[in-house]
């Protein structure tokens, strides 16, 4: 049976292209939740104007199909509130931009 | 992606308008190529900023916010376009264009509202300056006076995207008000051209180094030319196009080219096709999976593309033997200082230089040879009135 944290670790497989950081790690996945071989999931963008939404979306669907195969039906909503910032960012993902670097 | 068929259309006009758009491109450059109306010529500039790059970016808007009346932006512009695309240049494209940039500026309305910060008022911005040249254009202002609307269109939609993801290395207040002040010197410019052209092209120059700057030092392309694959592809072309928009400021501040010449064609080139058209390249393996939900897997072959494009747009930007090899050297330093590979950077560099001259000498002779034949050239054109500048 999928669990939450299967699910999340499926996450971190989905890079955003332009940072190259997971969107786990980004901060981007407000929620996870597993109903059985349901799975729903609220996200968002790093901004409001990102046209990656749909992208991200089919990619979030696809890595979860691949580890997770228990799972039957992905749903995804991208949330606005609160918005995206980078206090939710994981240290792991500030190392990786090499933050405090300038 | 259900939407892609309905996205697929508008993609294919922008890609028309960026093909008719190169090739009238070429035939000023004096390429023998046929024209289907002579006084076409004036038509490069629009198709390229407006019908290709002006219907991409609207579609990209419509497709951020979600809801089908924005759609009517990338609509009205493609309409627009493919009246640029097949036939001469009237008063309807320009109305169809304004009318759809109208519509990007109410779709930045709705995102204000979703998120009001300062990178999404500095695109804002941008539409709003690209509705500013478009309603000139319309008027019947010269080309070579929409011009710089339409360039700063560009540069601020770029630059508050740099900005939106410049986020995530949490810049401080002095970072964010450089950035503001740089932005600021750009728009103030290309609004004083309005009635002082030189002094004001000159601003913008000074504008365009100031960004720059603040890019090549606070991009996150700076930190993510570190990783691998697409995300590396993505920053290396980033930051190739840094290096054409400082020269393009570079020549404004020098030359404070406001009207058609050879150093005003350079330094628009330099900013739409080696800044702009950098961005489009770097971002293109995500837009169109993005917006046709079409994967397009990262290949190392993509480099091939960036390199061309830096190629194409050299012969664009030719100040003389000096500002090519300049540009010739710029490439091959950048393409040191990312770690593709001194020696591949150098013969590339080299060869940039080497190919330059050809393709150049080839138009300058065909010039000649159109002028023999009577044949008026853009160059030649601008002196009646001046109207067909633009690019």
């Amino acid at each position: 049976m999928a669990t939450a944290p299967d699910i999340r670790e499926a996450l971190r497989q989905v890079l955003d292209p332009e940072i190259g950081v997971n969107i786990v790690d980004l901060g981007l996945v407000y929620r996870i939740e597993v109903d059985g071989a349901r799975v729903r999931i609220a996200m968002t963008m790093t901004s409001p104007a990102c046209p990656l939404a749909d992208y991200l979306k089919d990619l979030v669907t696809s890595a979860i199909r691949d580890r997770v195969p228990d799972v039957t039906e992905v749903d995804i909503v991208v949330e606005w509130e609160p918005p995206w910032d980078p206090d939710m960012m994981s240290d792991e993902a500030r190392r990786q931009l090499g933050e405090g670097e300038r | 992606m259900g939407l892609a068929p309905r996205r697929l259309p508008l993609l294919a006009v922008g890609l028309l308008s960026m093909a008719c758009g190169v090739w009238l491109g070429l035939a000023r450059l004096g390429w023998n190529l046929p024209l289907p109306w002579q006084d076409q010529l004036i038509a490069h500039g629009p198709l390229m900023v407006c019908g290709f790059l002006g219907t991409l970016i609207s579609l990209e808007r419509a497709v951020g916010l979600g809801s089908p009346w924005g759609y009517a932006a990338p609509i009205l512009v493609a309409a627009g376009a493919v009246m640029l695309d097949l036939g001469p240049l009237g008063s309807y494209a320009p109305l169809l264009i304004t009318a759809g940039s109208l519509v990007m500026v109410a779709i930045f309305g709705v995102v204000w509202r979703r998120q009001a910060s300062l990178f999404i008022a500095i695109m804002t911005t941008g539409a709003v300056a690209w509705t500013a040249g478009n309603v000139q254009w319309l008027g019947g202002a010269p080309i070579f006076r929409v011009v710089f609307w339409w360039l700063a269109f560009l540069v601020l939609t770029i630059a508050g995207e740099r900005l939106e993801l410049n986020r995530l290395l949490r810049p401080t207040p002095i970072i964010r008000w450089e950035f503001v002040v740089a932005v600021a010197t750009v728009l103030g410019g290309v609004a004083a051209a309005t009635w002082w052209p030189e002094p004001g092209v000159r601003a913008m120059g000074v504008g365009l180094i100031a960004l720059t700057s603040w890019l090549a030092r606070h991009d996150v392309a700076r930190r993510t030319v570190r990783q691998r694959g697409l995300t590396r592809f993505m920053a290396v072309s980033l930051l190739g196009g840094y290096v054409w928009l400082g020269v393009g400021g570079a020549i404004a501040v020098v030359s404070g080219a406001a009207t058609p010449g050879v150093l005003y064609d350079a330094l628009l080139h330099a900013v739409f096709v080696g800044f702009v058209m950098s961005m489009v390249f770097a971002h293109a393996p995500i837009i169109f999976p993005a917006v046709l939900g079409v994967p397009l897997p990262y290949h190392q072959s993509f480099y091939v593309h960036v390199g061309v494009l830096h190629l194409s747009g050299h012969p664009h930007c030719r100040v003389g033997e000096g500002v090519g090899h300049f540009g010739g050297s710029l490439i091959q330093l950048v393409a040191h200082h990312l770690g593709i590979g001194g020696e591949q950077g150098g013969q590339f560099g080299r060869g940039l230089v080497k190919l330059r001259a050809d393709p150049l000498l080839g138009g300058l002779q065909q010039r000649v040879e159109l002028n023999r034949r009577g044949i008026e050239l853009p160059g030649e054109i601008l002196g009646d009135g001046g109207d067909l500048a633009g690019d």
